[in-house]
């Protein structure tokens, strides 16, 4: 007597998810392209940077670096770079772009979770008490203080904190992430953005709405009366459908917004992530590494998605048996 | 005969209607008893009360603001409980917009005393079974898993493994084939009548002393619903089941029940023996339950093609307050000797025969 | 195309005779209040900024006057040099309201047409809708701005325009599954069985009488949305730049004054922000409820 998963229509769906997410990230990639030509100068400056003004020299280059192509070659040639890894080198720099990318992505990674971590521990408590019924008062209270969390422009809040860290309490001066090794209160350095990110990021009040509302459908199907009449938990039933299934959604829907947030919050803290980074590159017109930013910050929000498909594959028995009819 | 199960006595839920301001007197003043190995059903049309009852003695009411008071006296093995005990009266409360507010507060007292007292009876002394077993299912639990939670909630089992082969014992006895493969399926992936038959197995697992079917029948096939009827007359013999049936299936009543309630308009009109209220074709019935039994189209009728006779005029809404007999409008024995005391004052309880009583102003 | 998951429920709401005004609790309508405040506000500021009605020169440097507490003559004191910080921050009302008004329009405009077409014709169409709506929504919005503000140094409007673009799919995806739905309906067979064309049903049975409120409330978390991202670039220097006054770049320029301890010239454009963000989502929050309500069992 063992449960048994059937592993084909799991795998058949999980196929046409990666088909899916692999057309639209050559989607993105095509979008990228036509936006880098139609940008003003030369298609040349976007790809190196060079020093010569002599005409003959630069149809030299480009002749070198096939830029006299028919477009959609060029595209082609051009995506080949990307999937070896070969993003260009930034201006700035001169460094490879993807070298750079993977050094800060890691810290932005570490900072988008985190607070959506962060985010989560404030939102579901509430729902799930506002969902009870037991305190409505209280509860809108809980709900409209969420509300003015989510509002809150999140670099004034971070200016608080480290106004309040820095100064109030002097536990170590305002650095950033990429110093913390030798400071005393280093895990601060992490903790503080995050919990910045995690509590003005804006999405709170939406996430609160969102579980709440589908935990109080949940709540009301027949499947949890007729759980209560056999004296069995609620929570334990509604679980799945009421908690698992909005949580995956939300994580899945926010990660784009928070990974925006993060491009201010990385500015005020001076966290050495993605976020800066793009920021610096839009103020130095540096191409390639906004360039692959972009699709770095696409390919996050797709594993985003594709996670929220693998969740939904285990907990939603029907989902596998539609796609065995299918 | 033996002693009572359950003991309802003046059960009345409101709800309070915000947009309507005014009290929805789903349940009036209900009073039944059931005595151990007896089948009491209680009929009527849908949005008489009779689901609304049901779900007060389950204490599954949590749509506030509303009232519930009355008495639930269940034997539960030689003590008597009641299930409404300490529960407050606030059907006196009388001033509009304070009524409300006590009214709001108080029901999440009242949830909370409720549920502590219900704590070991649902599932364990009471079960219930619903109509629509589908969705009564929890779609995301395979259902041998759901069966076996009731197991080890209420007997002495501790280890999944033996529930489960418990659980498939009672799928066996609900008579579903394979039932050692059928544990691990799905709700959505099995018939109505599957769902039903394993809602049942499931509420009869923990071996309770009152079952109680809210429309066991409805949303089924009528192949089906004779089916789950004669399931359910088997268990019931085989293991002297209490039942509380709620149907507004006159058919289904006929099959199984020892006692009928016919409920109309929130309040019973009729409440005595099967044998007293349908076997005896002279005695005195309520005219509801004559319409109810007129509306039940013969074999011949069916052969000659003739149109169902449904009962004229609406069911009366629960909110007005009524000074005379809630009927009146679609009765068909009015006659003029009676009709301003029927248009007049409501009607009392009226035995007529032993242990038969009727709430019409005919039988005096 | 994609598996998404359909949220049961949300696309369910009754239409009833009941008053507005009785479908909501209190709540609601402290809501709805507050936010109706906050958007009258908005729109004086932003009259009041037009018709030159303003107490100070936002722009006029006194440096006599320089980091002054409110008093009599400037209502929410003066900036470091000297400027009323009130007129800053009602002429920082400008910044964001027409382009918002921009992305709004655009939003809806579009959102409203993909999800119709989509949600009614189903089949290749809606795949091919719902694959660019989700190409849009696979880049962050936030990158893709910074993506078009490194290439082309856009002005506000057309970074609001890009807000717009990118705000499609989700006003896109609710229209959709509102069309769906009321397609199972019986109404709309009753209408093509009286012989409405389709365009006649698209546009008045389905789009006027059943998806108005969603554009109500697009529209109102939409404008809650423009004030975040103009005043996140402006904060981050791409927006509207000094000397001209955006709510943005005035919490950036009392950065250092801030962490000295003076923390008036951030905080008073900073509860601008938030307040009016507060007051569009509480408004769409409550409206939502409304609208949208739904019949209890």
């Amino acid at each position: 007597m063992t449960h048994f998963i059937s592993w084909r229509p799991i795998l058949k769906i999980l196929s046409r998810e990666l088909l899916i997410t692999i057309l639209l990230l050559l989607g993105v990639s095509i979008i990228i392209f036509s936006i880098l030509h139609m940008a003003p100068g030369d298609p040349l400056h976007i790809f190196i940077n060079i020093q010569t003004q002599n005409p003959d020299e630069i149809a030299a280059i480009k002749r070198d670096l096939g830029l006299d192509r028919w477009l959609p070659l060029q595209y082609l040639s051009w995506l080949n770079n990307i999937l070896h890894g070969n993003f260009g080198n930034s201006f700035r720099t001169g460094r490879p772009v993807f070298n750079e990318l993977i050094g800060v992505s890691l810290y932005t990674l570490i900072l988008t979770i985190g607070s959506m971590i962060v985010t989560l521990l404030i939102s579901v408590p509430i729902a799930i008490f506002s969902s009870l019924r037991r305190h409505p008062v209280l509860s809108w209270g809980l709900t409209l203080l969420a509300y003015i969390f989510s509002a809150l422009p999140v670099f004034w809040l971070g200016y608080i904190v480290i106004y309040i860290f820095t100064h109030k309490f002097n536990l170590f001066p305002f650095l950033s992430a990429g110093y913390a090794g030798t400071a005393k209160f280093n895990f601060l350095y992490f903790l503080l953005p995050i919990i910045v990110l995690g509590v003005g990021n804006g999405a709170i009040s939406e996430i609160i709405r969102h579980l709440n509302a589908q935990l109080e459908r949940v709540l009301s199907e027949d499947y949890i009366k007729a759980a209560k009449a056999k004296g069995a938990s609620i929570w334990r039933h509604s679980f799945k459908e009421g908690m698992l299934i909005p949580v995956t959604t939300m994580v899945a829907a926010k990660i784009p917004f928070i990974l925006g947030g993060a491009v201010i919050v990385e500015q005020v803290f001076n966290w050495p992530g993605m976020g800066r980074l793009a920021w610096q590159a839009a103020l130095d017109r540096d191409y390639p590494i906004i360039m692959g930013i972009t699709i770095f910050a696409a390919f996050f929000v797709h594993i985003g998605r594709f996670l929220q498909t693998i969740v939904y594959l285990f907990v939603d028995p029907q989902i596998t048996a539609k796609g065995e009819e299918a | 005969m033996a002693e009572d199960i359950l003991r309802v006595e003046d059960l009345r839920t409101y709800f309070y209607s915000f947009t309507k301001e005014a009290f929805i007197r789903a349940v009036d003043g209900v009073s039944f008893n059931i005595k151990k190995g007896e089948v009491l059903g209680i009929v009527g049309e849908s949005g008489c009360g009779k689901s609304i009852t049901a779900q007060s003695i389950m204490g599954l009411i949590t749509d506030g603001p509303g009232i519930i008071t009355g008495n639930i006296f269940l034997n539960n093995n030689g003590n008597t409980v009641n299930l409404l005990d300490g529960l407050p009266d606030y059907a006196s409360i009388k001033k509009k917009r304070k009524a409300i507010y006590e009214i709001s507060k108080d029901v999440l007292g009242w949830q909370k005393r409720s549920e502590t007292l219900m704590n070991g009876i649902r599932g364990m002394v009471i079960s219930m079974i619903f109509q629509n077993p589908k969705s009564a299912l929890n779609p995301f639990m395979p259902i041998g898993e759901q069966i076996a939670e009731s197991i080890m909630l209420h007997k002495a089992i501790a280890t999944k493994k033996e529930a489960l082969s418990f659980a498939a014992a009672w799928l066996e006895r609900v008579q579903i084939d394979s039932p050692n493969m059928r544990l691990y399926d799905y709700p959505f992936s099995l018939s109505g009548g599957m769902c039903q038959r394993i809602m049942i197995a499931m509420s009869l697992s923990s071996e309770p002393s009152l079952l109680i079917a809210d429309e066991p029948t409805t949303g089924l096939d009528v192949t089906i619903q004779t089916k789950i009827i004669e399931l359910l007359k088997k268990l019931k013999e085989e293991l002297n089941l209490t039942i509380l049936l709620i149907t507004h299936d006159m058919g289904v009543i006929m099959q199984l029940a020892d006692k009928i309630a016919v409920m109309y308009g929130g309040k019973i009109v009729e409440y005595g023996l099967k044998r007293e209220i349908m076997d005896n074709d002279s005695f005195i019935r309520h005219p509801y339950t004559i319409a109810l039994l007129n509306s039940l189209p013969t074999i011949e009728e069916i052969r000659a093609k003739e149109r169902l006779r449904a009962i004229k005029g609406d069911v009366p809404d629960t909110i007005t307050l009524y000074r005379g007999c809630r009927f009146y409008d679609r009765c068909t024995l009015k006659n003029d000797r009676i009709k301003n005391k029927c248009k007049e004052s409501e009607p009392e309880m009226i035995e007529i025969g032993t242990g038969h009583l009727m709430r019409c102003w005919l039988a005096e | 195309m994609r598996t998404r998951y359909i949220q049961k429920g949300a696309e369910v709401s009754e239409f009833s005779q009941i008053p507005l005004w009785r479908r909501g609790n209190r709540r609601d309508l402290i809501q709805i209040g507050i936010g109706l405040f906050v958007v009258l506000f908005v729109l004086s500021s932003y009259l009041v900024a037009v018709l030159h009605l303003l107490p100070n020169d936002p722009l006029q440097i006194n440096l006599k006057e320089m980091m002054q507490r409110p008093d009599y003559k400037h209502v929410l004191g003066t900036d470091f040099m000297g400027r009323d910080i009130l007129s800053r921050i009602i002429v920082g009302s400008q910044a964001y309201f027409m382009p918002g008004l921009l992305a709004i329009a655009i939003a809806i405009s579009f959102g409203t047409l993909a999800g119709l077409v989509s949600g009614y014709n189903g089949g290749t169409i809606d795949a091919i809708i719902s694959y660019i709506l989700d190409l849009i929504d696979s880049i962050p919005k936030m990158v893709i701005i910074l993506l078009a503000i490194a290439l082309f140094r856009p002005g506000i409007y057309l970074i609001m325009l890009i807000v717009g673009l990118t705000n499609i799919p989700a006003v896109a995806s609710l229209i959709k599954s509102k069309v769906i739905f009321l397609k199972k309906r019986n109404f709309i067979e009753a209408a093509k069985a009286l012989g409405l064309r389709t365009r006649q049903i698209i546009l008045k049975h389905i789009l006027w009488h059943n998806c108005k409120t969603v554009v109500i409330i697009q529209a109102t978390l939409g404008m809650g949305e423009a004030i975040l991202i103009e005043t996140s670039l402006s904060y981050l220097g791409f927006g509207v730049q000094e000397p001209v006054p955006s709510w943005g770049n005035m919490v950036a320029a009392g950065k250092d004054y801030f962490f000295r301890g003076d923390f008036y010239l951030s905080t008073a454009p900073a509860m601008a922000i938030l307040i009016s963000i507060l007051g569009f989502y509480l408004l769409g929050d409550g409206l939502n409820n409304i609208l949208e309500w739904r019949r209890k069992k």
